[in-house]
């Protein structure tokens, strides 16, 4: 008798654990997607929040500024990372899809890094050197001050951010033929780093192992390398804003998200990145 | 013995080792040639898919300048207008292919073809260059959306089934012939379009035989139309948006006919044939986006102006049989040829219409759509006045002349009235005014794929009656045998509802 009083103990107790798993909120889960340069901070920015918001699951991926556009337009995701603005195209998309403009969350600052090989003697390029160089017009080392060696370009996919932003600001106008189309910034710093005739561009998060080239404004002006100081007193040439984009006003956990990135806290992780902060 | 044995084994290991140490040498230098004829081997390999690669890779980039996409639009549709018959059916509303190809930066070929079972139509075909220095600029030729905001907006989009009826009417098909320069500077949130048309595109213009001479969408006169579109946007914040804008049409037309009449059906002004009329009308525009617990937005046009009908003029004979006359005890036979000189006049029609929506999402999948949208095609006329006889347009109508002529003896009957003057022309069906309401329920499954349910309540001016109480305006219709009569006195159901899924690529 007692045996079956502690078999029913149990199976009841049992029973309303079950159900009490069944009943209990399914944890809310947030959707990032976007820029390439902005997966590392954003990955890390994901932790860091859900180690203090346990109910909350964060995803984090890249795949370019375009691709999560066009994933934040057709509903994959509920933010969007983005180094570049989006374009007008882009919001009459988003306009006409759920009637609304998109919400623009600039959540940190990029100072766009040239990458050259350790073993380049060049250091510092003009932006008119670089627009020559990406497009295809100096294809010698010795035309820019460096050895008598060819020059082997490498840049990121048309779906990057980073890939828009640099040819709209820098090359202005179309990329050389001969500019190896990579993978991500992670794939351009790599390239750069085994090939002594390379230059890359990219995120300056990811500028390890490589020599990083000091960027004059024209050729009279002085070089600035891209860092915290240069990039907030605006003497970098090539900075840019890093943005997170929401269809609507956010609401909820994706609110308490990006309020917690606008914070001290979320801030501080973007210095440790390598990237600057907006606050 | 001990000591010779350990000798003996010694000298079997030196023998041992000096026969295998050259051999071991060549095994390592065999198997040394044989990883490097493998390192050979697959560095060809690997040489060879690279070039299969690059091959690969450049006619890879061949397709990417080829972009695909389309939609199909399949509905269900109840009317309830009686004399439609039948009455529901299932149709393919839209079967839209479109292949855009860009083989250099800055051009771009657009093909849109619609394959839909009641024929295959051309819709988009245009050539587009962009300016690469300034990205501003773009110059399209061939045959494009005319620009205006419902217009340019896509189908596929559109909260509701069919554009607004004032739309339909000044711009059916959508698409015109002839070439656009378009003003959109990337940094300022401003887009000037200005357009110059044929002008006929797929308007149904008659001869007096009832038979279309725009059947080809061919140009028919000398004259062209212009047409521009300016929009500015505005941002509210995190409000949402404003968008604003102007349009305006400065067409001619020629005149098919002698006469050409008011909206009220008075003589304008007597013209020959070829003489151009005006077609002029101006527009406003405003769509505002708001982010009110989700999106939603108020979108509509106003447009106000004179739309021209070029009329036509034609003649035609008809030999009626032998008539036989008792005169003076004689019985005469004559033969009998009416000419008929017919004038279908032009008529300038000063109208008015526009449209408002109001659209708001539910969540990420659900989406209202509401549209009141009204047209009055003839502003000078109420429904009182259409109809009646008043505005029928007197004896510059259709002119009948009868001659009798025929074999001796010949008596001509009534000499002196051989011109018959019938009216026939007068207001009616294409002078009311509608106010149409539309609502819409829009559901995507995916983005790809959406399913639309809307009513749609056409609402026309009612007419008046004359003096036996009778409608100044019916129409009948012979369906399954049985005469439905639509009095425009009393009104009639002109509702439909649409079941219509989409799916998009």
């Amino acid at each position: 008798m007692k045996k079956s009083r502690k078999l029913i103990a149990i199976l009841a107790l049992l029973v309303i654990a079950v159900a009490g798993v069944a009943f209990s909120p399914a944890p809310k889960k947030i959707t990032v997607k976007g820029s390439d340069t902005m997966v590392i901070l954003s990955q890390n920015w994901a932790e860091v929040f859900m180690k203090s918001h346990p109910d909350i699951i964060i995803q984090v991926t890249g795949g370019g500024s375009g691709t999560g556009i066009s994933a934040l337009i057709n509903g994959a995701t509920d933010i969007c990372n983005a180094s570049r603005p989006m374009k007008k195209s882009e919001i009459e998309k988003l306009k006409e899809r759920y009637n609304t403009m998109g919400v623009e969350i600039p959540c940190a600052k990029d100072g766009i890094t040239v990458y050259l090989n350790k073993a380049n003697a060049v250091s510092e390029l003009s932006i008119q050197q670089l627009s020559d160089i990406f497009s295809g017009k100096v294809t010698n080392w010795k035309q820019v001050g460096g050895s008598d060696t060819p020059i082997k370009l490498y840049g990121r996919e048309n779906s990057s951010g980073t890939y828009v932003f640099f040819q709209e600001e820098v090359v202005k106008g179309d990329y050389a033929p001969s500019c190896q189309s990579l993978p991500g910034t992670a794939a351009v710093v790599n390239a750069v780093m085994k090939d002594a005739n390379a230059i890359g561009y990219g995120g300056a998060a990811y500028a390890e192992g490589i020599k990083i080239c000091k960027v004059k404004k024209d050729a009279n002006s002085p070089a600035y390398e891209a860092n915290a100081e240069n990039i907030k007193k605006g003497l970098y040439p090539i900075s840019r804003y890093l943005y997170m984009y929401t269809r609507n006003r956010p609401t909820g956990e994706t609110k308490e998200f990006i309020d917690w990135i606008l914070s001290a806290d979320g801030q501080k992780m973007v210095t440790e990145v390598g990237y600057f902060p907006v606050r | 013995m001990k000591k010779r044995g350990r000798i003996n084994l010694v000298l079997v290991m030196l023998i041992c080792v000096s026969t295998f140490m050259p051999g071991a040498e060549i095994f390592a230098q065999g198997k040394n040639d044989s990883i490097k004829e493998e390192v050979t081997t697959l560095r060809d390999k690997v040489t060879g898919v690279e070039e299969r690669l690059a091959a690969a890779e450049n006619s890879l980039e061949k397709m990417t300048k080829i972009k695909l996409s389309g939609y199909i639009q399949a509905q269900w549709q109840y009317f309830g207008n009686p004399a439609v018959y039948p009455n529901n059916y299932f149709s393919l509303r839209r079967v839209r292919l479109k292949i855009e190809y860009k083989p250099v930066e800055g051009v771009a070929f657009v093909l849109s073809p619609d394959f839909s079972p009641s024929g295959f139509v051309l819709k988009d075909a245009y050539v587009q260059l962009n300016d690469p220095w300034l990205k501003t600029f773009s110059l399209w030729a061939g045959q494009f959306n005319r620009p205006d905001y419902e217009v340019e907006y896509s189908s596929s989009k559109r909260e509701v089934p069919e554009r607004s009826m004032v739309v339909r009417a000044l711009y059916p098909g959508e698409r015109a012939i002839g070439a656009k320069l378009e003003v959109a500077p990337p940094t300022v949130p401003l887009k000037f379009q200005l357009a110059v048309f044929n002008g006929n595109d797929h308007l149904v213009i008659k001869d007096i035989n009832g038979n279309d001479i725009n059947p080809k969408n061919k140009d028919f006169d000398n004259y062209k139309d212009l047409m521009g579109r300016l929009t500015y946007n505005f941002k509210l914040g995190n409000f949402g948006g404003l968008d604003i804008g102007v349009n305006g049409y400065y067409g001619w037309m020629k005149s098919n006919s002698t006469t050409v009449l008011n909206s009220d059906y008075t003589l304008y002004k007597n013209v020959s044939v070829g003489q151009s009329v005006n077609r002029h009308w101006v527009g406003g525009e405003m769509q505002l986006y708001m982010d009110i617990l989700g999106g939603m937005s108020i979108k509509a046009e106003y447009m106000m102006g004179i739309n021209a009908y070029p009329g036509a003029v034609g003649s035609f004979s008809v030999q009626d049989p032998f008539h036989t006359t008792l005169v003076n005890d004689t019985l005469m036979m004559t033969n009998m040829i009416t000419n008929t000189n017919q004038i279908n006049p032009t008529i300038r029609r000063n109208f008015m219409g526009g449209y408002v929506y109001l659209i708001k999402n539910i969540g990420k999948r659900n989406q209202f759509a509401f549209r009141w949208d009204f047209y009055d095609p003839n502003t000078k006329l109420n429904g009182n006045q259409i109809g009646v006889v008043k505005y029928d347009n007197g004896s510059s109508d259709i002119k009948t002349t009868t001659t009798i002529d025929g074999s001796n003896p010949v008596i001509v009957l009534n000499e002196t009235t051989k011109t018959v003057t019938t009216n026939t022309l007068k207001s009616g069906t294409s002078d009311l005014s509608y106010n149409t309401f539309t609502f819409a329920w829009n559901y995507f499954f995916t983005d790809n794929l959406r399913i639309q349910l809307a009513y749609e309540m056409p609402i026309a001016e009612k007419v008046g009656v004359d003096a036996s109480g009778n409608s100044n305006l019916v129409k009948q219709y012979t369906v399954n045998d049985k005469t439905i009569t639509n009095n425009y006195n009393k009104g009639f159901s002109q509702n439909v509802v649409t079941i219509r899924l989409q799916a998009k690529f």
